[in-house]
């Protein structure tokens, strides 16, 4: 279902409405570009391109949506900032610490300002410090602007949300 | 996406893999160079075989003996029942746009000079030697003109030939004998060096009347007709068949134009170039596989990293954008160092063996670049449309 | 770690990457087969040219009139002499023991026709000898009387493109035929010969010398061709026959021999210069197949890096790890080799197919020597990524995902 709501898997039944658009009407192209503007994503494995810097990284999105270079330097800088890794900005991930990956990841998710972040298990590959700081930093996020969709297996985390959907072996049961 | 960003990305990642990419482009790099020096030395020995043909000037024809339709040599030239007389040559030199005739025999004599001697090669020519065969005298004069029937005993000597007869000596009017006959030494000719394995200069000039008698036989080898450059080949070899066979009765000769002989001789050393050319490729088809190889390696390596891409929003398109500009960021490179190389080593060879003729065949430069930047391009494509075909989801998942 | 061992398990390590193992046999075959079709077509045109001399006999010595002194030029191949080399020098040789055949020679261009039918053709002056000295072979009648050569006889012996050309659908021995103005008797036709070594014997009528001389009004010899009785009589004949020729005409040395093996050798250097010279062109492409697979490899240590960490901890030396990531890059080349000679045999029996005159051969040694460069060329390229893999710290390689 996340798949769904991510736009990288087409549902196998019911419909998907997103912005008043049918997406499964969209063609790849069309999805594409809709991953772009509406969604971001943070994965439980950080996915971060090694061989880029973590300003690099969190340019990407910019770069396939052909921002130009100038503003996009300047929006990665406003980002870092607020994930406070303006020092780490020419680091590699592999010489980051794993909260610090993450906040890489998040930093790259919002740089589209989209209005949904999705995060699959943010805090499954972390210290529990680090996995309260990435929380909070998503929390502050949603009340500032955007929707958060979060998977998680830690109650703890679970609690915090608006919203709870509960899933036992793919069937919704109601909390 | 923009392009310039499209390139940028592409560069980043073959320089983040330096070894790997150095070698890759390497494959190229020889490939390229090896299709150059190959080529240039093909072309210079073109350029250098032309010259050699050419220094005997282009408005030439050859009027031999016998009719044959090769360009080899016939028996006629050594014996025929239909010789070509002085008379011959004589009224060829009267006909219109023909500026010399030079009638020819050519043989091998022993040369005295006092106590010295030698075994040479002797022609028996015409005084119009230097104007048709280009070449200077350096000291004295040639053979005079307008004996042709009943020459005086005069002989002109090859550069070569004068050394090894008279040393530092004054030759001019000197006495020798060739054979059993005296001559008197008129003139030495300049330097020319070998022309096709045969030294021009250590050979003698004599009056081919002179030499027809030394050499007890009634006709020549060889006419050579200078003809006036501003007329066309076809006009003059027509107006030679016509006079020949009015004075023969038939056509027991052959002409052989310098035109036809350059053409041919251009054709197969063409052939020759592109033989190697087509050697040397084969070292660049291994490249353009390596590349291949290279780039399917990198695609299902970054199989996390297109997934990574497809999610934040990067269209199948641009994914294959990617990884095509990779291959030609290879490629190119490749290309180009290719080019650097084999033009530095092309110069190398020009500098340190200056007796080996090179030449730069910038068609052949230009197409192997052409052709790297090809290579790029094909070798690119299956791994760059592999790589945009995989599903978002898959690639994410896989690690 | 056994010998075995490690070919199966780096065999299982070349199992997982199918395509990458493809195109790597693919470079290597397009390296190997090239070079294997340049030698064995080089050196089957030196095998071509070899025999067609050697059928012309080993032990022939020309004998050409003048000599030149220029150092590495051409012998006089043709040209005149004031002193020719004549008849009574030809029988003069017949001094020398060591000596089985004398056929002087004379050469020249004339009509030859016949009702009406008219060809300028080579006509060559010998005697019966130049069928011995030349190996020529005969179709119908009968080659030149062996009689005395003073004696004029009118007879001729044509070859096969003379007999087609002028006596097309018929009989031509005992026929006359007209060479310029004088009549001879057909007494032979020589059987098709082709073309040898530039002498089209089939586009030539021979007739006696002494006729030959009087037709092209000549005393002279173009050359005189002979056959020694072996190899070791024919250096003794070269020495003899200068000898006999410098007596003969005033002490002067003036003329120019050459042996038919030296001419061979001629022939053999060249060719084999040239097989050389062409073979190394395409072994760049045997470099650049092994600058893949070094790549290949580098690409190898370094994904499998984990595993090499493991194999390490698991008590593995850094010699087996070496052989382990070597015989890996020797079992692609090998791969790659044998593909290649496949294909290149694969082309020779298609050039052999579309010219079945010209016999195509590959010689064993090449062979042997594309799966050795082959293997060396893995060796060479595969020892620095497998020292790699080998000096690699296990603690860093495990940690490493």
């Amino acid at each position: 279902m996340f798949n769904v709501i991510a736009l990288l898997d087409q549902p196998s039944s019911g419909k998907y409405t997103l912005n008043n658009q049918d997406v499964t009407q969209l063609n790849d192209q069309e999805l594409a570009k809709a991953r772009r503007e509406n969604i971001g994503f943070v994965f439980q494995f950080f996915h971060l391109i090694p061989r880029y810097t973590a300003a690099e990284n969190i340019e990407i999105p910019m770069i396939l949506a052909g921002v130009p270079s100038k503003e996009r330097k300047q929006r990665v800088a406003e980002a870092l900032i607020a994930v406070n890794l303006q020092d780490r900005a020419a680091h590699r991930p592999d010489q980051l610490s794993g909260g610090q990956t993450q906040r890489v990841a998040i930093a790259r998710a919002m740089i589209m300002r989209p209005q949904i972040l999705l995060a699959d298990e943010p805090t499954g590959n972390l210290d529990s410090q680090s996995g309260k700081e990435i929380i909070a930093l998503l929390e502050n996020l949603n009340q500032q602007q955007v929707t958060l969709l979060m998977i998680t297996h830690d109650e703890t985390i679970g609690r915090r949300a608006q919203r709870r959907i509960r899933l036992i072996d793919g069937q919704i049961s109601l909390p | 996406m923009h392009y310039l960003d499209i390139i940028n990305l592409s560069f980043r990642t073959v320089i983040s893999q330096k070894l790997r990419s150095i070698l890759t482009a390497l494959g190229l790099i020889i490939g390229i160079a090896a299709v150059i020096i190959l080529t240039s030395i093909g072309r210079g020995i073109h350029s250098y075989v032309l010259a050699e043909f050419t220094q005997f000037g282009t408005n030439l024809i050859a009027v031999f003996p016998g009719k044959t339709t090769t360009l080899g040599l016939s028996g006629a030239t050594i014996s025929t029942v239909r010789p070509l007389s002085m008379a011959d040559a004589l009224s060829l030199s009267k006909l219109d746009n023909i500026l010399a005739a030079l009638p020819l025999v050519q043989g091998n004599a022993r040369i005295e000079a006092g106590k010295k001697q030698r075994r040479t090669t002797v022609l028996g020519v015409g005084a119009a030697v230097p104007e048709i065969w280009k070449i200077k005298v350096a000291t004295g004069r040639f053979l005079p003109a307008n004996e042709q029937t009943n020459p005086r005993a005069f002989a002109v000597l090859g550069h070569k030939l004068a050394l090894e007869l008279f040393g530092d000596n004054n030759p001019l009017g000197q006495r020798i004998r060739i054979g059993s006959d005296r001559f008197r030494v008129l003139g030495v000719m300049e330097k020319k060096g070998q022309m096709l394995g045969f030294d021009m200069d250590d050979t003698i000039y004599i009056p081919t009347a002179k030499a027809l008698a030394l050499f007890d036989r009634e006709s020549l080898m060889e006419i050579d007709l200078l003809y006036k450059s501003n007329m066309s080949v076809k006009t003059i070899e027509k107006s030679i068949k016509r006079l020949l066979q009015l004075r023969h009765g038939r056509e027991d000769f052959t002409l052989i134009t310098q035109d036809q002989m350059l053409k041919s001789i251009d054709s197969i050393l063409n052939i020759l170039t592109l033989a190697v050319a087509a050697l040397g490729s084969i070292s660049l088809l291994v490249g353009s596989v390596g590349i291949l190889t290279i780039m399917t390696i990198a695609v299902s390596e970054r199989i996390s990293e297109i997934g990574l891409l497809r999610a934040v929003g990067a269209e199948q398109g641009t994914i294959f954008k990617l990884f095509l500009s990779e291959a030609l960021v290879l490629s190119f490179a490749g290309g180009s160092i290719g080019v650097l190389l084999g033009l530095l080593i092309v110069y190398l060879i020009s500098f340190t063996l200056p007796n080996l003729p090179v030449q730069l065949a910038w068609l052949y430069i230009m197409a192997a670049f052409a052709i790297s930047l090809l290579i790029g391009l094909a070798a690119g494509v299956i791994p760059a449309m592999k790589a945009a075909r995989l599903h978002p989801l898959d690639a994410l998942r896989s690690e | 770690m056994t010998f075995s061992d490690t070919l199966i398990q780096s065999y299982s390590a070349i199992k997982t990457q199918p395509v990458r193992v493809l195109l790597i046999i693919l470079a290597m075959s397009i390296g190997i087969a090239s070079v294997t079709v340049l030698t064995a077509l080089g050196e089957s045109a030196r095998l071509y040219i070899v025999n067609e001399f050697e059928a012309l006999g080993t032990h022939l010595v020309i004998v050409l009139p003048g000599r030149a002194e220029t150092t590495g030029g051409h012998p006089p191949i043709f040209g005149e002499t004031p002193r020719d080399l004549t008849l009574a020098d030809a029988q003069a040789l017949f001094r020398s023991r060591n000596i089985a055949a004398i056929a002087p020679i004379n050469i020249g261009a004339a009509p030859v026709s016949t009702k009406g039918l008219e060809r300028e053709t080579t006509i060559i002056g010998s005697t019966a000898s130049l069928r011995r000295v030349r190996h020529l072979n005969m179709a119908q009648g009968r080659f030149l009387p062996d009689t005395d050569t003073n004696k004029i006889l009118s007879v001729c012996v044509i070859g096969q493109t003379i007999k087609n050309e002028l006596f097309a659908q018929q009989q031509a021995l005992g026929q006359w035929l007209r060479i310029n103005d004088r009549r001879f008797r057909v007494i032979g036709v020589l059987s098709s010969e082709g073309q040898s070594i530039g002498v089209d014997f089939d586009d030539m009528v021979i007739i006696p010398v002494t006729a030959a001389q009087t037709l092209f009004n000549t005393q002279s010899l173009f050359r005189i061709l002979l056959e020694a009785k072996s190899k070791p009589a024919m250096y003794k004949a070269v020495d003899e026959i200068k000898d006999i020729i410098k007596a003969r005409h005033d002490g002067e040395d003036d003329v120019t021999l050459i042996t038919q093996d030296s001419v061979v050798k001629t022939f053999d250097d060249i060719l084999m210069a040239l097989t050389l010279a062409v073979t190394s062109i395409a072994s760049i492409s045997l470099a650049v197949a092994g600058i893949l697979v070094m790549n290949v490899m580098w690409v190898s240590v370094s994904q499998r890096t984990s595993e090499i960490g493991l194999l390490k901890a698991l008590g593995a030396t850094k010699r087996q790890i070496m052989y382990l990531f070597l015989s890996e890059a020797a079992i692609l080349s090998i791969a790659g080799a044998l593909t290649g000679l496949i294909l290149g045999k694969a082309t020779l029996f298609i050039l052999q197919t579309v010219y079945p005159d010209f016999p195509v051969y590959l010689p064993t040694w090449a062979v042997f020597a594309a799966l050795a460069v082959a293997l060396l060329t893995a060796l060479i390229f595969g020892v620095l990524p497998a020292k790699q893999a080998a000096e690699m710290n296990p603690v860093t390689a495990l940690r490493r995902k």
